[in-house]
């Protein structure tokens, strides 16, 4: 064993005095017929913060959910502090001080935060529940944390962000000696996820091991100590941070380079599509803005500055309640989601697995819902006609599926996006409206969507792309606005200025400071 | 190169993985269908008087009327909705039919009086659901209740008795020597999978059942959609309770009393999930066939009538849960 860490430390390129806490030692992973990790060596010092990217596929959730008991390993070695220890089962993990707070919240919704906090760990005296105590130390745990949330508060009365650090705090009231992040700020506003990264340094200067994974490369450069890459279920590299760059990170990743990623082509605008004059509704007022075909409109703001509401409002899913909206240079009235679609504008909703999809449901049908009443001759569907506009579809936008009659669940995150997408090519639609469409989605999907939108724009449509990621819309949109508090407060034409200080500009407006 | 490698590998996975649950989906109705055979089989060796014409059509009388009832069901079911009054409007389409018939209507106007009422119980749930924002759990329970207590007001709680020979004679007749009971199930199932699986409200259906809001979101008239489910339901148990109503010959408000349940039963036996979004036409059919021959049998067997119940129970635990295996295999 002493052999094994001497020889993973070696080519992790650790310090001599760090004392390794966990070490993977071939850690291997089958799923049937797919080979998930394929031998993997890593050393997790004490009290270090080590990040891990890789694209989705890559083996990242795999590894964590052997770390946490909830799957067993194939093959290979465990050692925790030295020991070999089995892992079978997430009471041993926890049992060891090995934690994770997941992507999505897996708390109950309908209780309060305390009682979230203490869940399974309540405190009882005679039998009873003591209610007011709990109340009273959870909230003394989270202003300790630094997080503001009341403990009396129902989780569900909660924003996801809000939710997301109650689930942190949870983990680490329990004796976490080594906690695992996925993608923990996906859905967090600047400011929680500024009351995360200051949870996280309090808890590595107690000596918690901290184990971050995120498709924002970013957040790696600013918490991390050292980073690991994982490719294909393969270790790739591990290195120190100060080692490394955002570009040597992406092509561990995908052997591909930065420019190729944010990928953007040349192509003249046309006609204008939509225009929207002093355009009020719920929670926004007075926005005026105008696409045209061939453009990405870039809306950049905090989440609930109004952008969404303002693209729900041209959706007809609220009702403008004054301004106007016009189609093609002509006034229209949207006043519910029939009235948008018929007209030629689609929505590519945030939550593709909430709102988008029906992912239980075959592909070709997620693709055929809004054009069935093409298809149908007399009352009967042509199947002839339906297995047609699928196919092309599938072809068109190269979603990769096994086939039309694949469940929607079957596919990828970007193949995902690629079914929502190709659902209103085939309707004809002219105005596509992507709200964060590559939140949570790794390097190599999001290429594909930007190459998407590219297609889209080549075949005469126009894009409103909403995004809380500013490098993001900053390198897509060809006009930017910045929303604040409801408002559009600024806009910019892209190639304006330097990159860096016109970042500078828009974050200073979208914050308001 | 690798990239490339890991999607043929992907797609080879995904490929075997929907082969795999294209044969396991046929698998099941198969196995329904092999379930049926060999009960009959089974009792047509062990019982005289199975397998006699006799026996066999009184079974597809039986069956026929659960048959249509779960039908009505699936479509709701599908939607991820449930209807739990369709015994209590068989009851009570009974009685409408039986004091119209009384009261000297002809038959072709009793029937479209007593199918109108029905519709309009259909479009009242829709209207609980969608408008109200009522759970269909608590809408349909509350119109269970409320609709057995409205027939035995009308009625004031007496039995209606039917006088019409035509009509009853109309349950008891055949065509080229299957009961016209079982022509019914014929007549509605044959539009009702021309519905369900070759129209888009069929398509709409499942869409809403999997995910209501990206139907929506998809130019789905969902409101509309959730109109139509309950309303074929209510509508089918409407001519489910004329049919009773021809069969025993009166007309009464506590008639039918369970038969929600069984209707719901044989649709998941047939392989509809409650979650929504999957089911079929012919499931629920075989599902109502598979438990009224199980009644059948046990009475030929001369099993206690309480160990009907029983055996029933435990099919439905055991079908669905080998279901639910099939299902997490996904």
């Amino acid at each position: 064993m002493d052999q094994a860490q001497q020889d993973s430390s070696g080519r992790s390129g650790a310090a001599d005095t760090a004392t390794p806490i966990l070490v993977l030692k071939g850690l291997d992973k089958r799923f049937g017929a797919t080979h998930a990790l394929k031998s993997v060596d890593l050393i997790f010092e004490a009290g270090e913060i080590h990040a891990i990217v890789g694209e989705n596929g890559a083996g990242k959730s795999t590894l964590i959910k052997l770390l946490t008991g909830v799957h067993v390993r194939s093959g290979g070695e465990i050692y925790w502090e030295g020991q070999p220890v089995a892992l079978a089962t997430p009471h041993e993990a926890i049992g060891y001080g090995i934690n994770a707070v997941h992507q999505e919240v897996v708390l109950c919704p309908h209780l309060t935060v305390a009682a979230n906090l203490f869940l399974g760990d309540e405190k009882v005296r005679l039998g009873l529940l003591q209610h007011g105590e709990m109340v009273r130390e959870a909230q003394k745990i989270l202003d300790e944390i630094g997080f503001k949330i009341a403990a009396g508060a129902i989780l569900s009365s909660l924003t996801i962000g809000q939710q997301q650090l109650v689930a942190t705090a949870r983990a680490t009231t329990r004796g976490t000696r080594f906690l695992i992040f996925d993608e923990p700020t996906a859905y967090l506003t600047r400011q929680e996820t500024a009351q995360l990264f200051a949870l996280i340094g309090r808890l590595k200067a107690k000596g918690v091991t901290i184990v971050y994974i995120s498709h924002r490369l970013e957040e790696v450069f600013q918490l991390a100590d050292r980073v690991s890459i994982l490719r294909d279920g393969q270790w790739v590299s591990t290195q120190r941070i100060s080692e490394t760059n955002e570009e040597k990170l992406i092509t561990g990743m995908i052997a591909r380079s930065i420019d190729q990623i944010h990928y953007k082509e040349t192509i003249p605008f046309g006609a204008e599509i939509l225009r929207t004059e002093k355009l009020t509704g719920k929670g926004f007022e007075d926005v005026s803005v105008r696409v045209r075909t061939g453009q990405v409109i870039g809306l950049y703001g905090l989440v609930g500055a109004g952008r969404s509401e303002f693209v729900q409002s041209v959706f007809g899913r609220f009702p403008k309640t004054g301004g106007q909206i016009f189609w093609k240079g002509q006034p229209v009235d949207i006043r519910r989601e029939k009235d948008a679609i018929s007209r030629g504008i689609a929505l590519v909703p945030e939550s593709r697995r909430d709102q988008g999809l029906c992912l239980n449901l075959g592909v070709g049908l997620n693709i055929n819902l809004p054009v069935y009443k093409r298809l149908t001759k007399g009352f009967v569907i042509s199947p002839r006609a339906e297995t047609a506009a699928a196919d092309r579809q599938i072809r068109d936008v190269q979603i990769k599926t096994a086939s039309r009659d694949a469940p929607a669940s079957s596919l990828s995150g970007g193949n995902q996006q690629k079914i929502v997408v190709g659902k209103w090519l085939n309707h004809g639609a002219e105005l596509f409206i992507f709200d964060e469409p590559t939140v949570g989605v790794d390097v190599g999907t999001k290429v594909e969507i930007y190459k998407l939108f590219a297609k889209l724009l080549k075949a005469g449509a126009g894009i409103i792309l909403i995004s809380s990621y500013l490098p993001e819309v900053y390198d897509l949109a060809d006009t930017l606005h910045v929303f604040r508090r409801g408002r559009l407060v600024a806009s910019h034409d892209s190639a304006h200025s330097s990159e860096k200080t016109l970042h500078e500009t828009i974050l200073t407006e979208a914050l308001g400071v | 190169m690798s990239v490339e490698g890991k999607i043929e590998m992907s797609e080879a996975v995904q490929l075997a993985a929907t082969k795999r649950r294209g044969q396991i989906g046929t698998l099941l109705s198969l196995t329904l269908v092999a379930l049926l055979a060999l009960m009959w089989i089974v009792l047509a060796f062990s019982t005289k008087s199975f397998w006699t014409y006799n026996n066999i059509t009184n079974l597809l009388r039986q069956g026929a009327m659960i048959a249509i009832l779960a039908l009505g069901e699936t479509f709701v079911v599908i939607t991820a909705g449930i209807d739990l009054s369709v015994g209590a409007v068989v009851g009570f389409a009974s009685v409408i039919i039986a004091l119209l018939l009384t009261n000297g209507f002809p038959i072709w106007a009793a029937v479209i009086i007593t199918l109108a009422v029905g519709l309009a119980i259909g479009v009242f749930h829709a209207f609980g659901i969608s408008r109200l924002g009522l759970p269909p759990f608590i809408m349909t329970l509350a119109t269970l209740t409320a609709l057995r207590g409205v027939g035995l007001l009308i009625t004031n709680g007496a039995t209606i008795s039917i006088t019409n020979d035509e009509f009853t004679g109309f349950s008891r007749g055949d065509l080229i020597g299957v009961p016209n009971l079982f022509w019914m199930v014929v007549l509605v199932a044959v539009p009702a999978y021309v519905f369900l699986h070759q129209s888009r409200f069929g398509r709409y259906l499942f869409a809403i059942g999997s995910n209501t809001e990206a139907a929506r979101l998809s130019g789905v008239n969902t409101t509309r959609m959730l109109y139509i489910a309950y309303t074929l339901s209510a509508l089918c148990a409407a001519f489910v309770g004329i049919l009773l109503a021809a069969r025993i010959g009166i007309g009464n408000a506590t008639q039918a009393e369970g038969w929600a349940l069984q209707a719901i039963a044989s649709s998941v036996i047939g392989g509809t999930s409650l979650f929504g979004a999957v089911g079929s036409v012919h499931g629920p059919l075989l599902g109502s066939f598979i438990l009224t021959t199980i009644n059948n049998g046990a009475n030929l067997l001369n099993v206690n009538a309480f160990w009907q119940r029983i055996i029933t129970g435990v099919l439905i635990i055991v079908i669905v849960y080998f279901d639910g295996l099939r299902r997490k295999k996904r």
